[in-house]
């Protein structure tokens, strides 16, 4: 087969971009354990690991720009790079937010009520499922994806919403001190932007497999 | 938004597609102008089963398809595939090779240009044509492009037609101070430009290319595809070329002809590289094989 090397070089970036995502899966996951748990130490590891997640980003975006520029890419080839290059955005993305959630549970851990780490692994299941379908071309996964997005989306309101009955029951404790009122405030802000980062993450998943059809089978339906 | 419509709305005889870079961030509405302009662009050359031979050998296997009017349309394919041949059979350049039979009906205005009753000489005036290799006669710049006029007894302001198709092959500027020279003392790429220029003056419908560019430098290649990119306002440009990329960059329409002289995939010059139907089709153009 012709363009041996120009072949391999895709390879090689479908490759890395699911080394990428591998990567960002892991530090999702714990950024997840030092929210829920408080975990300072745990969180600055995330945090401080970012670095690593940028790097391969910046790498993967050269290559992607260097395949432009210098194979001119078509067809199927060109919609490999292309969707890579947008998948790549999204999951540098995931890394940052998982850097918030470490941030977030700097302090005692998310209140157990928003039951964080079922809806916090459901976005992170659907980000490694989207990144299934583009390592195996999976157009019907694509599909089931950008649909599990809609429970994802209600299961955050309603974690929202635990987070707020928490405020609310704490100033019906009548405990006003100014240490209960701050604890409750920091617990409430971070509860709220924690789950905003998981619904992004969903959102983030959502993308990655809408790029992943348009791979496919240059539908951009998931695109809108 | 609102400006692409305007810059679309300045071109309304050739709505181009989001080749074009320039419109390249307003592609959903261009793209959609573009759509409408292919269904309503008129057929300018159009072949129905066409077949040809080389003595025992078929260069082009039942070919049909419709080429729009003003539009740039590219015929690209590894060599030997027919397509060079295809271009040759529009204005009957294949007649002048003894071996080579044609079967089936290209027609030009509805006209079959096989009919007996055709004359090449005028057809070729009708249908002009740029070959590979810049190929000016042995005269002065102005004689090269009065050359078609003189043979065709054109009664005319002579020099009038010379200054409007030099200007129509963007040379007019750089030779204008020197008409008497030859036409062999220009540059590859002027030469090239002298010799779409003595194309046009006879005021053709269609121009046919044979890899107009792939003797010349980068530099002159671009001058020459931003002229296609402007002669595609006045005339129906087809063209042949082996770089698919430039393929890309300049035609509306891009046929696929593979061994054996068939077309394979004719469609939109976005949809057959970014997303073509046949797998040979993808195998060509992403270079897997050819």
């Amino acid at each position: 087969m012709p363009r041996n090397h120009y072949r391999r070089r895709l390879e090689a970036l479908r490759e890395a971009v699911l080394e990428m995502s591998a990567l960002v899966g892991d530090r999702y996951e714990l950024a997840i354990e030092a929210a829920i748990d408080g975990d300072e130490a745990l969180g600055q590891r995330v945090i401080d690991g970012d670095d690593d997640v940028n790097e391969r980003y910046l790498a993967i975006e050269e290559e992607c720009v260097a395949l432009h520029a210098l194979q001119q890419p078509v067809a199927s080839d060109l919609r490999l790079v292309t969707a890579s290059f947008k998948i790549i955005t999204d999951l540098e993305r995931v890394g940052d937010l998982a850097t918030n959630l470490a941030a977030y549970g700097s302090n005692d851990g998310l209140h157990p009520a928003m039951e964080f780490r079922g809806l916090a692994e459901s976005a992170g299941d659907m980000l490694a499922d989207a990144m299934t379908a583009y390592e195996t071309g999976d157009v019907d996964a694509c599909h089931r994806i950008a649909a599990r997005d809609e429970d994802l989306d209600e299961r955050c309101r309603r974690a929202s919403q635990a987070v707020l009955r928490h405020l609310v029951e704490t100033d019906r404790a009548r405990d006003r001190s100014s240490e209960a009122l701050a604890e409750g405030l920091d617990t409430v802000s971070s509860g709220l932007l924690a789950v905003r980062d998981v619904e992004r993450v969903g959102d983030h998943a959502v993308n990655v497999a809408a790029r992943t059809l348009y791979m496919i089978e240059n539908d951009d339906e998931l695109l809108y | 938004m609102s400006n692409a419509r305007e810059d679309t709305d300045e071109r309304t005889d050739r709505q181009r597609t989001d080749r074009d870079t320039s419109d390249s961030l307003i592609t959903t509405e261009v793209q959609t102008d573009a759509t409408v302009g292919e269904r309503s662009a008129p057929t300018a050359v159009a072949a129905h089963d066409l077949d040809v031979y080389y003595g025992d050998e078929q260069a082009i296997d039942d070919v049909s398809m419709e080429i729009p009017e003003k539009r740039v349309t590219a015929l690209i394919g590894p060599s030997g595939c027919g397509k060079s041949t295809f271009l040759r059979c529009i204005n009957r350049m294949n007649d002048m090779i003894d071996v080579c039979r044609v079967e089936g009906d290209v027609t030009f205005g509805g006209k079959n240009v096989y009919d007996d009753d055709v004359d090449p000489v005028a057809l070729r005036r009708k249908i002009g044509m740029v070959f590979q290799k810049p190929n000016p006669f042995p005269k002065s710049i102005r004689d090269n492009v009065a050359y078609g006029l003189e043979i065709q007894g054109y009664s005319g302001d002579i020099d009038a037609r010379v200054e409007e198709a030099l200007k129509g092959a963007a040379l007019w500027e750089e030779v204008n101070d020197q008409l008497d020279s030859s036409g062999l003392d220009l540059s590859g790429g002027q030469q090239q430009r002298l010799c779409i220029a003595r194309a046009i003056a006879p005021d053709p419908e269609v121009i046919l290319m044979d890899e107009p560019t792939s003797a010349l430098d980068p530099v002159a290649a671009s001058k020459i595809e931003d002229l296609i990119d402007d002669l595609a306002e006045e005339y129906t440009v087809i063209i042949v070329t082996h770089n698919m990329q430039q393929a890309a960059r300049i035609s509306d329409r891009t046929a696929v002809f593979l061994t054996g002289g068939q077309l394979v995939e004719y469609d939109n010059t976005t949809k057959i590289f970014e997303d073509p139907e046949h797998e040979r089709v993808e195998d060509y153009i992403t270079g897997k094989f050819g």
